[in-house]
C-alpha cells in the first residue's frame, strides 16, 4: 500500500506511536518512516538520544520514546516531511499536533483550516495554534495544530482556506511583474477573458509568452466568476513560438540568397 | 441587455468608445456600445499606437492635432486610474529620395501653419536625436517633439471607463447581426444577445466597418487591409522618437516597457478581413529594421500580429451621416491612423450627431466627396 499511494496501513501508523503510559507524560515524537533508504538527518537532529545511532545509513530510525521530550528539532530536518510530534496532554479534549508544512502561503496563528488525512481526505476543522518558521528550520515551517485527540494517528496535513489560497503580492507573471492581486482585481473589474487582462497588464506578453501564467489566470478567472476553467477562452497563441534574435533571420536569409546563385 | 437606446455605437475600439463618452458627457442618456470581442480587441489594440501630428492634409493635421492635445490630459480628463502611457518623443520621419524631401519641406510648411511645430533636420541633426540611425541612402528628416506613443489597451479602458461612470453601457462579447431600417430610417439593431430599438446607429466598426454599413444597405468606398506588426523582447533605452519612412515601408518605435514595435504596410495583403500574420513579413520587416537602426539585430523578436487598416480613396476619415439612412451614422475608413485621431473622432461625431456647432468643421469628411470626387489625398502613410 505504501510503495503504490504513500499511505501507511493502520499497523504502520501504530508502531511509530509510543505506550499509553509514555503518552499521558507529555509531548513525544512520531516518526512515520516505513521506507528503507540511506538518510539519517533525524538523528545527527537530536541532542538526547531520542533516535539510536544509525549501524547502516539504510537502516528505519530506532527512536526512544523515554529520552525524547518532543522538542520538535528533528521534525523540520526530515526531508520526507515523516516526523511529527503529538502532545496528548494539551487539554481537556484537544491533542497538540506539530506537522512539517512546505506549502505556501502559511496559515496564521488562530486561522481555522481543514485538517487533512496522510491521504489528503478532509477530516476536521482544527485550530492553528503555532507558525514556525525560524532560519534554522531551512524553508520547512512547523505548524502547532489543536486536534481532537482521538485524530491524532489521522491528521498529518492541512488545507489553507480558499482566500488565504496564495498571498496577493505573490507574481503570477514573472515577464511583467504581475501580482495575483493585480490579476484579482482585474477580474472583479470585469476583465473576464485571459486575452483582456493580457491586454491591460501585459501579463503573457513577455519572453514567455504566457507558459507561466496563463493556466494561473484561467484558474482565479474560473474561482472568481464560478465558471468551469474548460469553458473559458484560453488565450490567443501568437507566432513565433520562441523568440529570436533578429540577426539570425538576416544570416538565413543571406545564406539563402548565396545558395540561389 | 436594455430594449431602447438613444444611441447604439458599434466598435467597441478607441473611436466607438470615445464617441460614447463625449455624447454621454453632452448629456445623452441612453447610450450604448456594442462590442463583438472585448475593448480595443480590434484594430485599435492592434496598431502601433504612434500618435503624429505631421500630416500632409490639412484635415488630417487638424484633427491630429487636437487628438494629441487631448491625450496630453487624457489621465485626468478621463479621471482614469491607471495610465495612458503617453510617451511624447516625437517622429522622425525619414526621407529617401528628393522627392520625398520636397514633399516633407511641403508638409512641414502646412503644419507650421496649423500650429503644428515641425521641422526639417539635417542627416547631423537626425543622429544627435537617434545616435544609431544609418543614415546611408537617407536625404533628410523631418521632425516634430510633440508627436509620441501611448497605450490603447489603456486609452480606450480610460474611454471606456469614463463614459460607463457617465451612464452609458458598453456590451461585450456581443455581436451585431443586423440593422433593420424601415421607412429610410433605422429603427433597431440586431445582436445575439437581443435587438435594441434607436434611432441613431453609428457604424465605429473600424475593420468591420463594410460589413456593418451593408447591414444597413449601405455601400461604402473602403476596404481592410491586413498590416502586419511585430514586437521584441524589452531592450535598454535605444531610441526615443517614432522613426518612420514612407520608402522604406517601416515604422518603428521603442515603447515604454522597452520592446521595440514595427510594422509596415504591403498593398497584396489580403482584403480579405484576415487577421493571422506570415513569415514573408517577418523577413522584410527584419531587413529594413536591422538597416535603419543596426543594433537592432542583436534584438530578439518575442511575438507578431495583424490588424486591419480600413482604407478610404483619399487615405482620410469618413465622418458624418449617410443620406439614405436617416439615423446611420459612420466614423469609418480611418486608412490605419483611426487610434491617433480617436480623441478628435470621438468630440466631432457626438457634435455632429447632437447638431452642435462644431469645433472643427468634418463637412469635407463626410461620405459625399466620394460622388463628388473632392478627393485631398494623404501622403503620408505606412
Amino acid at each position: 500500500m505504501l510503495e503504490k499511494t504513500g499511505v501507511p496501513t493502520k499497523e504502520q501508523i501504530d508502531s511509530a506511536f509510543p505506550s499509553e503510559e509514555r503518552m499521558k507524560k507529555g509531548p513525544f515524537v512520531v516518526v512515520e518512516c516505513f521506507q528503507k533508504i540511506p538518510c539519517n538527518p533525524c538523528f545527527t537532529a537530536c541532542n538526547r538520544d531520542g533516535i539510536k545511532a544509525f549501524e547502516d545509513i539504510n537502516d528505519l530510525p530506532d527512536v526512544d520514546h523515554d529520552n525524547c521530550n518532543g522538542c520538535t528539532l528533528c521534525v523540520s530536518k526530515c526531508p520526507g516531511l515523516a516526523i511529527f510530534v503529538v502532545d496528548m496532554t494539551y487539554s481537556e479534549d484537544k491533542a497538540l499536533l506539530k506537522i512539517p508544512y512546505e506549502f505556501l502561503p502559511l496559515p496564521q496563528e488562530g486561522d481555522r483550516v481543514m485538517g487533512l488525512s496522510h491521504g489528503g481526505e478532509e477530516v476536521e476543522k482544527v485550530e492553528v495554534i503555532k507558525v514556525q518558521n525560524p532560519k534554522g528550520f531551512d524553508k520547512t515551517p512547523v505548524i502547532s495544530l489543536a486536534v481532537s485527540k482521538d485524530k491524532v494517528k489521522v491528521i498529518r496535513s492541512i488545507k489553507v482556506p480558499k482566500e488565504r489560497d496564495r498571498s496577493e503580492d505573490e507574481i503570477v507573471c514573472r515577464c511583467s511583474d504581475v501580482t495575483l492581486e493585480e490579476v484579482r482585481e482585474l477580474i472583479r473589474t470585469g476583465h473576464t477573458t485571459f486575452d483582456e487582462i493580457k491586454k491591460i497588464s501585459r501579463i503573457g506578453m513577455g519572453p514567455c509568452q504566457g507558459r507561466t501564467c496563463s493556466q494561473l489566470v484561467i484558474r482565479e478567472i474560473a474561482s472568481i466568476t464560478g465558471q468551469d476553467p474548460s469553458s473559458l477562452l484560453p488565450g490567443t497563441y501568437r507566432q513565433i513560438v520562441k523568440s529570436l534574435e533578429m540577426g539570425k533571420v538576416i544570416e538565413a536569409l543571406e545564406k539563402e540568397e548565396q545558395e540561389n546563385k | 441587455m436594455v430594449k431602447t437606446a438613444e444611441v447604439v455605437i458599434i466598435g467597441g475600439g478607441i473611436s466607438g468608445c470615445a464617441i460614447a463618452y463625449n455624447l454621454a458627457k453632452k448629456g445623452v442618456k441612453d447610450v450604448v456600445v456594442i462590442e463583438k470581442g472585448y475593448l480595443a480587441s480590434g484594430a485599435t489594440g492592434s496598431c502601433g499606437a504612434g500618435i503624429r501630428q505631421q500630416w500632409g492634409t490639412e484635415m488630417n493635421c487638424k484633427i491630429a492635432k487636437m487628438s494629441c492635445e487631448f491625450f496630453e490630459t487624457a489621465n485626468e480628463e478621463l479621471q482614469y486610474d491607471g495610465d495612458i502611457e503617453f510617451k511624447q518623443g516625437g517622429y522622425l520621419l525619414l526621407a529617401s529620395t528628393d522627392k520625398e524631401h520636397e514633399q516633407f519641406k511641403k508638409n512641414v510648411e502646412l503644419q507650421n501653419s496649423l500650429g503644428i511645430h515641425s521641422r526639417m533636420l539635417n542627416l547631423d541633426e537626425a543622429k544627435k536625436i537617434v545616435p544609431h540611425l544609418n543614415t546611408e541612402g537617407l536625404v533628410s528628416t523631418a521632425f516634430y517633439e510633440k508627436d509620441g506613443h501611448l497605450n490603447p489597451f489603456h486609452a480606450t479602458e480610460a474611454y471606456g471607463k469614463a463614459a460607463e461612470r457617465l451612464g452609458a453601457k458598453i456590451y461585450k462579447y456581443t455581436e451585431v447581426t443586423g440593422i433593420e431600417v424601415e421607412n429610410g430610417r433605422v429603427k433597431k439593431v440586431k445582436t445575439d444577445k437581443g435587438d435594441i430599438e434607436t434611432k441613431v446607429v453609428v457604424n465605429a466598426a473600424g475593420g468591420h466597418s463594410q460589413v456593418i454599413a451593408e447591414m444597413a444597405g449601405v455601400d461604402i468606398p473602403v476596404y481592410s487591409e491586413r498590416h502586419q506588426i511585430l514586437v521584441t523582447e524589452p531592450l535598454e533605452p535605444l531610441l526615443e522618437p517614432m522613426l518612420m519612412s514612407f520608402s522604406l515601408n517601416i515604422y518603428c518605435q521603442q515603447v515604454p516597457h522597452g520592446g521595440f514595435i514595427m510594422g509596415r504596410g504591403d498593398d497584396t495583403e489580403p482584403r480579405d478581413l484576415r487577421v493571422t500574420s506570415s513569415w514573408q513579413f517577418l523577413d522584410e520587416m527584419i531587413k529594413t529594421a536591422t538597416r535603419v537602426l543596426p543594433p537592432l539585430k542583436k534584438a530578439r523578436l518575442l511575438r507578431q500580429w495583424a490588424g486591419l487598416y480600413n482604407m478610404t480613396p483619399d487615405r482620410q476619415p469618413i465622418y458624418g451621416k449617410v443620406d439614405e439612412v436617416e439615423g446611420f451614422y459612420l466614423a469609418v475608413g480611418f486608412s490605419g491612423h483611426g487610434f491617433m485621431f480617436g480623441p478628435a473622432t470621438g468630440l466631432l461625431m457626438a457634435e455632429y450627431i447632437l447638431g452642435e456647432e462644431p469645433t472643427i468643421n468634418i463637412d469635407m469628411l463626410g461620405l459625399k466627396r466620394f460622388e463628388s470626387g473632392d478627393l485631398i489625398l494623404e501622403p503620408s502613410v505606412v
